[in-house]
């Protein structure tokens, strides 16, 4: 079982009350996108998942409750996490960075490689020396080298030049095939493509579930997300 | 409310009677031994607040903080005994100098933060105390101490019957800083300090620089310290290299978590409590009390530094608010008690 | 020439000296953001154990015996750091302030327990004889001890270097020093490589203190004050983190101290704050540092 179930769930960092009871369900094998504004929280949830955040309420995966447990025990459990940002460890090889992520007996690199061939030829190299959308690939392929059994992505396309976000949605995209995947992205044309559910938050709580159809309508998009339309 | 309507004039009632002490009948007091005990013990409460003023309220692990009591003991003494300047010049001289000090290794060390400001600091803190007891141009006396000729001190302060005097000036010098310290952290630029110490984000948010008011907190702490070496000066009767030690800035470092860090009462009563504690463990030490142990126990217990390591191991692990603190939760439960 | 020799060789002496103190402190800040005022304790326990050895173990001093006495004075160290962090350190967790402030007072007991038991007087570490020769190169006489640091430290160096490239937990401790909470997002315990990495910084510093006893003709409950404090400086010198960065500062500092103390009795210390002074003001993370804390 992979769903996971967040109910009632705070979060208060430096005295801001960042999270002000988060309810949602993310379904298992379908991937669901986590929708909103700059700074409505998305990224605190994702975190608090993970258990980066002090969170209060129930995080439930698989009927498991995960609120209080250290982060390498959530991820032990089958959750797989792509920070925003990237966060690749820039003083390691590209070769050490994955290897520090792999926790299977056998990887799966010859998905990654893949997906990113790009990074065969680079398996020496310093990861502080690649491109912006290497490092995300190299983030991106630690969460797809275990057999997780859910993605916890956080803004993969961000910052990256369009032909390297097509080269990152294609891979998400065949991945979320067979998956459960909850996403963060402001990529709308991203989302509408791989996305069964979305999930909008505004100011610290979730103000809408639903399908990603609803995305077809501008006015819904503009009055959610303060966007007009999601061409990107 | 944490705080007891009748605190602060329970202050000064205290401070009061401290004060007659001296002069009243037949209490442990009137004797000069005490007398110089509690000088000693009051400058150190005084000096533990301005310690708290940059480590409690500013949240800058300082391990430097001796430098600048040393350097107002030390500017003060020179001036007076090699350059015959006037007593009171030569402490406003040292104040000064201080300041300065205090200004040029205070930006050089702000440019780093947290841990690494507390290995620089500490790094300064050892240059000075190596200037003095290499005893350069023979101004310091390095190792032997500088004895202030007496000639040049006003003359109630000289000989033991003039102690009590010696033991109000303390008093009066710990009075001066808890109401500066008082002034300081209740002033707009306190408020600073304390944002500083719990968001520095927020304060350069509103448009503030925070390393001008680091800055400002560090001078005024080191100005304040070189102040009260002046009054150490006069109260010891001479300049010694340990003040300048990292054993001592260690020393304040203790009283600040014993008594509690930024209660202001919780460093001053953490201040006089250790240097008090500190002079009666070491007489323990040298009597007999412990001989009777075998060496295995009595050897660490005969050492002072072992009891008030393992007590200050004690509070940071168990009590992180000392003494003060300790003081403020169980007056929260009282409060909040039936609620 | 000679002069100029034997100063330069001293100095590398002593910069060796001071990595294997540095080392630990950066490792231990560099991964667990803790700055360990208890370091100077694992010199002592380590020179202790090392006299211990090497007089009442072995009580003839030769070459194996001192091997003996560096290798049992690391681990008691080493092992002394370990508990420390189990019982101490792990219990104040991401409570930096906290850590620090306890470590100072751990090092307070410790040379409060040692000077109870053994006293506070100075007490030769017997070494054989060979050490206190000297060799000759060129027309500069040499004590060839400076060379045994120089090795040792070269020795731990290396070894030092290589956990970290080629075993997984080196892989966990260099990922950790640069983003320790990324380290646990992959799913990793990051506590085995906290206590590796006491474990080790308390070995180098004991074999350290063995050293030092050499050095400076003794061991004592309070040897390890200056030589920490020279070790802090080394460490914000060459870079939080960063072991190649200690090695450098550390020969950096050395041999600037020799020669300045060579010019002028006591200008050595200045010099050395002075650079520090410098490098805070021009590269505040240090010579090759990469922590972010």
């Amino acid at each position: 079982m992979s769903s996971l179930e967040v109910k009632d769930l705070h979060v208060t960092i430096n005295g801001s009350h960042i999270l002000q009871g988060v309810n949602f369900f993310v379904p298992e094998n379908k991937v669901t996108a986590l929708l909103g504004r700059n700074g409505v929280g998305k990224s605190t949830t994702l975190k608090a998942i993970m258990g980066l955040n002090p969170g209060t309420g129930s995080i439930k995966f698989g009927g498991t409750e995960i609120v209080a447990m250290p982060t390498h025990k959530i991820v032990q459990m089958g959750l797989g996490y792509v920070p925003e940002d990237r966060e690749i460890f820039s003083s390691l090889t590209v070769k050490e960075n994955l290897a520090l992520a792999a926790r299977d007996d056998e990887p799966n690199y010859d998905l990654v490689y893949s997906l990113f061939p790009e990074l065969l030829t680079r398996t020496s190299q310093r990861a502080g020396t690649l491109s912006g959308g290497q490092q995300q690939m190299v983030a991106i392929s630690r969460a797809l080298l275990n057999k997780n059994q859910i993605l916890v992505i956080d803004e993969p396309t961000k910052g990256l030049a369009p032909k390297l976000v097509t080269e990152v949605a294609n891979a998400l995209a065949h991945v979320a095939d067979h998956s459960t995947m909850l996403i963060v992205e402001q990529n709308l044309a991203l989302v509408k493509a791989i996305a069964q559910k979305i999930i909008v938050m505004d100011q610290g709580i979730v103000v809408f579930e639903g399908g990603p159809e609803n995305l077809r309508d501008e006015s819904f998009v503009k009055s959610m997300l303060g966007v007009s339309g999601g061409h990107k | 409310m944490l705080r007891w309507k009748y605190s602060r004039p329970l202050l000064v009632a205290v401070t009061l009677i401290f004060a007659l002490l001296p002069f009243i009948g037949n209490n442990p007091v009137t004797n000069p031994g005490l007398q110089q005990t509690m000088a000693v013990a009051f400058l150190y409460g005084a000096l533990a607040l301005t310690y708290d003023l940059l480590f409690g309220f500013t949240g800058l692990l300082s391990f430097g903080h001796a430098l600048y009591f040393a350097s107002g003991i030390y500017v003060t003494a020179i001036l007076i005994n090699t350059y015959n300047w006037n007593f009171y010049l030569a402490v406003l001289a040292a104040i000064i100098f201080t300041s300065i000090l205090a200004a040029l290794t205070g930006a050089a060390s702000l440019r780093t933060t947290g841990i690494t400001f507390a290995m620089v600091t500490l790094a300064f803190g050892q240059a000075g105390h190596v200037i003095i007891t290499r005893d350069f141009g023979g101004l310091t006396h390095g190792d032997n101490g500088l004895p202030i000729n007496a000639d040049r001190i006003p003359s109630f302060f000289i000989g033991v019957v003039n102690t009590k005097f010696l033991y109000l000036l303390a008093l009066g010098i710990l009075v001066f800083i808890y109401l500066a310290a008082w002034w300081i952290t209740e002033s707009s630029a306190g408020r600073v300090f304390a944002a500083l110490r719990d968001n520095e984000q927020r304060v350069s948010v509103l448009g503030l620089n925070p390393n001008r008011f680091k800055l400002l907190s560090f001078v005024l702490s080191a100005a304040l310290a070189a102040f009260i070496g002046a009054g150490m000066l006069v109260v010891s009767g001479g300049g010694s290299p340990r003040f300048a030690s990292s054993e001592t800035t260690i020393a304040l470092l203790l009283m600040v978590i014993l008594g509690g860090p930024v209660t202001r009462w919780g460093a001053v009563l953490g201040g006089i409590l250790y240097s008090v504690l500190g002079t009666r463990l070491n007489s323990l030490s040298q009597g007999s009390t412990f001989d009777s142990l075998p060496t295995f126990i009595k050897g660490p217990l005969s050492e002072p530094a072992f009891t008030l390591g393992m007590i200050f191991i004690l509070i940071v692990m168990f009590a992180p608010g000392g003494i003060s603190g300790a003081y403020y939760r169980a007056r929260f439960k009282y409060l909040n008690k039936g609620k | 020439m000679s002069t100029f020799l034997l100063i330069l060789i001293t100095g590398v002496g002593l910069g060796a000296l001071y990595f294997l103190v540095a080392s630990g402190l950066s490792l231990i800040y560099g991964l667990m953001g803790v700055l360990n005022f208890a370091h100077g304790s694992f010199l002592t326990i380590g020179a202790f154990t090392g006299l211990w050895v090497s007089t009442k173990v072995f009580p003839n001093p030769t070459t194996w015996t001192f091997i003996a006495a560096m290798i049992a004075g690391g681990i008691a160290a080493g092992l002394f750091a370990l508990v420390m962090e189990q019982l101490v350190i792990n219990r104040l967790y991401n409570r930096h302030i906290d850590q620090a402030l306890v470590t100072v007072g751990v090092a307070l007991v410790v040379a409060a327990v040692l000077g109870g038991w053994f006293g506070n007087d100075l007490r030769l570490l017997p070494t054989p004889l060979w050490f206190m020769k000297a060799v000759t190169i060129g027309d500069a006489i040499i004590p060839i001890d400076r060379f045994i640091y120089i090795g040792v430290a070269a020795i731990l160096l290396t070894a030092m270097l290589s956990i970290l490239k080629f075993t997984r937990i080196g892989l966990i401790i260099r990922a950790g020093v640069e983003n320790r909470s990324m380290v646990s997002a992959l799913g990793i315990n990051v506590r085995l490589a906290f206590s590796t990495v006491f474990f080790i910084g308390g070995f180098a510093a004991g074999v350290g203190g063995v050293l030092i006893s050499v050095f400076s003709y003794g061991v004592s409950p309070g040897m390890a004050g200056s030589w920490l404090i020279y070790g802090f400086i080394v460490v914000v010198v060459g870079g939080m983190g960063s072991l190649t960065g200690s090695a450098i500062a550390a020969m950096l500092i050395g041999i600037t101290n020799q020669f300045a103390n060579y010019y002028v009795t006591g200008l050595g210390d200045f010099v050395v704050v002075f650079i520090l002074a410098a490098v805070l003001l021009t590269k505040p993370s240090g010579l090759l540092g990469k922590v972010s804390h």
